[in-house]
């Protein structure tokens, strides 16, 4: 009853919000929104009993990669949008999908077929094992070790080449002011 | 139209409509509560530096002849912000400038509800947390909505369509996400040590002073003292005010209530993070030197009572942290931004690390 009542609540903002970032001719209000969804779709987790899951959600998503997000549009002091709204054809295809999703889901709900099967984690099997944090680490540490592992250094690769990328200008200024003044020095 | 709403009613789970309404009152008296610390914190700002100068301090307002040393000037002030005339500048993003202070606000209030004010306590057969939301992440839910914080400030500055408090959101967001990673790192070894995310856990974990966090992990506190303050901007890394070059930072054009809203969600944070110090390393509502089963004894078994009890302990130990944000900032004067930088990145970071480490390591040793 009351899970009901909070899933309608929370999926009637996110859609809202989503329609709020495409539609808002201000990027910085689009950024504003998407905030306001990602902390619904965690809100939508913590009621599916996966609080490690939400708490993470806000942690990553709304909390440190929309503000860079924030920061990147303020930075670059993107305009505002003046021309009028007109739906492109691009935008029509995506409309047409997005109805024909819409539809599908709704004949999939009449024929009760959205349940899928429930796995051996449920709910109750994760509070006796535990809780969620344990036996998320645990799996994390134990069974998905390398695959865990070896994301962090793909990111760790994606950390490292931003870097290099940032500052290869710089670098290449700098060595090519170090030459002149060598070949200034060698001529002289 | 009477037969369906019964039938409604009889649908209803009982006590998870008890365990809603519970949480409600106990968010109310949360959020009163913490409504009242920005009007005595006020006072106290001008009070203590007088004492610590040797002057006497604002200490004239009062009600005819009561003048309970000045403590009326906070409700006098209060009430000329809320009553002052509301500007939105010219050139302000309309929306975004009203937006600013609720993001600024709401955090800090949601946070406020993951503090355990006391141990669970049973009444009538059912037993209810004393914090607003019991939460087995409680850890983590504390860094997820402290890490929203950055928002008010960051659409504070951009919104007000002024360079000084574009500068000042860009000062204090750069400062806020740069000591988020120390402040987390500097509590990894507390998860570590009592080996739960629930923070009324790790309070009865906390049993006996020699088991409180400052003593299991006094690294740990040095880095989350520092992170305290450049996570609330109060001095000395109160850079993002700056009024000697920024005039007031990122609220420079806000005034009346929106100013209000910014000064209330800079102080909860402040009463919140000073609260988790006090729950993470100085042994949270437990008494020192008073077991839990003592306390409920001299009670006479009523949890309840004990759980209050260790409400008040909590608040005093969290006014002792309020305190001492003050003290700091008559005593230390303002860092340099590229200091403050480099102490984050270079320093705190690292040593982080290897407490992290060193923790581990010693958990591992003593369980083998």
């Amino acid at each position: 009853m009351f899970q009901l009542l909070t899933f309608h609540a929370l999926a009637g903002l996110i859609t809202l919000c989503s329609i709020m970032v495409v539609a808002s001719r201000n990027p910085v209000t689009s950024a504003v929104f998407l905030v306001i969804d990602l902390f619904c779709i965690a809100g939508l987790y913590a009621q599916m009993d996966a609080h490690f899951v939400a708490a993470i959600q806000v942690l990553v998503y709304a909390g440190a990669i929309l503000v860079l997000f924030v920061f990147v549009i303020m930075l670059l002091n993107l305009e505002v949008s003046k021309a009028a709204w007109r739906v492109t054809a691009p935008e029509m295809g995506v409309l047409f999908v997005t109805l024909i999703g819409f539809v599908v889901i709704a004949v999939m709900m009449g024929l009760g077929q959205t349940g899928g099967q429930s796995g051996n984690m449920t709910p109750e099997a994760v509070a006796a094992a535990g809780g969620n944090t344990y036996v998320l680490g645990l799996l994390l540490f134990t069974k998905y070790l390398w695959p865990f592992e070896l994301a962090s250094i793909l990111i760790l690769l994606a950390i490292v080449a931003s870097v290099v990328i940032a500052k290869k200008d710089k670098v290449e200024k700098t060595d090519k002011a170090l030459k002149g003044k060598a070949v200034a020095s060698g001529s002289r | 139209m009477r037969e369906l709403a019964l039938e409604l009613w009889a649908k209803v789970d009982k006590e998870v409509l008890i365990q809603i309404v519970v949480m409600l009152v106990k968010f109310g008296v949360v959020a009163v509560g913490v409504l009242q610390i920005p009007p005595v914190m006020v006072w106290v700002e001008r009070r203590a530096p007088a004492f610590m100068q040797r002057r006497k301090g604002p200490n004239r307002v009062g009600i005819g002849k009561f003048r309970l040393y000045g403590l009326i000037q906070s409700l006098a002030d209060t009430v000329k912000l809320i009553w002052k005339e509301e500007v939105v500048p010219a050139g302000a993003n309309k929306v975004m400038f009203q937006l600013a202070p609720i993001f600024a606000v709401f955090p800090a209030f949601l946070i406020a509800s993951a503090i355990p004010f006391g141990n669970d306590f049973t009444v009538f057969g059912r037993t209810f947390s004393m914090s607003v939301i019991r939460m087995d992440v409680g850890f983590l839910f504390i860094f997820a909505i402290s890490s929203l914080a950055v928002y008010g400030v960051s659409l504070a500055g951009w919104a007000s369509n002024n360079k000084y408090a574009l500068l000042g959101s860009l000062r204090a967001s750069a400062q806020m996400i740069s000591y988020e990673i120390p402040l987390g790192m500097s509590l990894l070894p507390i998860v570590i040590i009592y080996g739960t995310l629930d923070l009324n856990e790790i309070v009865l974990g906390q049993a006996h002073v020699w088991q409180w966090g400052i003593v299991r992990a006094p690294l740990s506190f040095m880095l989350f003292l520092i992170c305290m303050f450049a996570e609330t901007n109060r001095a000395p890394f109160d850079l993002a005010e700056g009024e000697s070059e920024l005039v007031a930072g990122f609220h420079t054009e806000y005034n009346s209530a929106k100013f209000a809203a910014f000064f209330l969600g800079e102080y909860v944070s402040m009463f919140v993070l000073g609260c988790l110090c006090s729950v993470v390393f100085f042994g949270g509502w437990q008494i020192p030197f008073v077991s839990y089963d003592l306390l409920v004894r001299l009670c006479g078994g009523y949890t309840l009572i004990a759980s209050l009890i260790g409400a008040v302990v909590l608040l005093l130990k969290g006014a002792f942290w309020m305190w001492f944000y003050v003290w700091v900032r008559w005593t230390l004067p303002r860092f340099r931004y590229d200091q403050l930088m480099s102490l984050g990145w270079k320093f705190m970071l690292p040593v982080g690390l290897a407490n992290i480490m060193i923790t581990a390591l010693w958990v591992a040793v003593a369980r083998f």
